[in-house]
């Protein structure tokens, strides 16, 4: 099941720009290896949890999967053949803002090793490149 | 057992300076504490990494300042490479810190063999310790725990002199069977709306009138 709101104030967003790099959620918390963007980009829902799939199907029941990101953006498109004007499209998907250096999945409970291989599983399905991330040491 | 650290007083500060002199392999500190001015200084980026490599907290600077200090903070750069800025402070070794320490899993919980999975809740605790007995990290045995079982922060082995400032009752580590979602249920979350509920001004009102 792809991630979306429960509810929200507006149905459709502008576009944005994605600026600078990510200030927070840039550090591994919760498990102990992650995987961080070094890019920017959009994130669709569909890729979130294609990701979080890839990952659990390597993982089965040993470990446990974070997954940091969430799609609040809506993305609307046009239908094709459309003549221009009458207004913005329809939510189409949904999707995450991630800025580079933010953390997109984490891992605990397995080896370094193990997780070096669950995450270039789930790198193949990221749109963005990405990097395996230690814990910061305390 | 603390480390040398050669650092040299930096004459300029602020942000391009400070930039100038990352550029050229090193790293901007400050020197501050027990009531005496703050020191700016600068410290070789190479000999800062292999400090913190070794897991060090305790370092005795020498060059421009000759005194004993405790990393108090870092600031990383947003992909956690490299390190932008380091906080000294200035201690006395009988002098009782709190420090944060991380907790490492030692050996194998039966009850992972029974078909459960190790789930680490906290990764570091806040200690007070007196400066010159800081540990690198705190190990927690787990070869006693089993499936459905616990360990707080009372089971933690402290160095001696040591106290952990987190309720005794905190529970660090746990072993759980993996949780599974039922086919029902994620059947059930798929056939959900397609779209989410807009907030809109008009709702919001009549809800608040509904409510009194």
């Amino acid at each position: 099941m792809a991630m979306m709101p429960k509810r929200v104030k507006f149905r459709k967003s502008q576009r944005g720009r994605i600026r600078g790099e990510a200030a927070r959620g840039n550090r591994v918390v919760f498990g102990d290896f992650g995987l961080q963007a070094t890019q920017g980009g959009w994130i669709s829902a569909a890729t979130i949890e294609a990701g979080r799939i890839a990952a659990q199907q390597y993982l089965r029941s040993e470990g446990r999967l974070y997954v940091r990101i969430f799609p609040h953006k809506p993305i609307t498109s046009i239908p094709l053949e459309t003549r221009m004007g009458k207004g913005k499209g329809e939510p189409e998907y949904w999707a995450a803002v991630v800025k580079p250096g933010t953390v997109l999945y984490e891992i605990s409970g397995v080896s370094e090793e193990a997780a070096r291989l669950c995450f270039a599983r789930l790198a193949h399905k990221m749109p963005i490149k990405v990097r395996f991330l230690r814990r910061r040491p305390a | 057992m603390a480390e040398e650290l050669q650092v040299e007083l930096r004459q300029h500060t602020g942000k391009w300076n400070n930039r100038r002199l990352r550029r050229a392999g090193k790293v901007p500190a400050i020197l501050y504490g027990h009531g005496k001015d703050n020191i700016p200084l600068a410290v070789a980026a190479d000999r800062l990494a292999a400090v913190l490599r070794h897991g060090s907290r305790l370092v005795s600077l020498s060059g421009a300042v000759n005194e004993s200090a405790f990393i108090r903070e870092l600031q990383w750069d947003t992909y956690g490479l490299e390190v932008l800025h380091v906080d000294f402070a200035r201690i006395a070794m009988h002098e009782k810190l709190r420090v944060n320490v991380a907790i490492e899993l030692r050996g194998e919980a039966p009850g992972v063999r029974e078909g459960g999975v190790l789930n680490q809740l906290v990764h570091e605790v806040e200690i007070e310790c007196p400066a010159g007995s800081i540990p690198e990290k705190l190990s927690l045995n787990v070869n006693n725990l089993k499936l459905d079982e616990s360990l707080t922060v009372a089971d933690l082995e402290l160095p001696q002199g040591a106290r952990c400032l987190e309720p005794p009752e905190t529970i660090l580590v746990q072993c759980v069977l993996p949780v599974e979602v039922p086919e029902e249920e994620v059947a059930a979350a798929e056939a959900g709306p397609a779209e989410p509920e807009v907030i809109s001004a008009k709702k919001q009102k009549e809800e608040e009138e509904e409510e009194q």
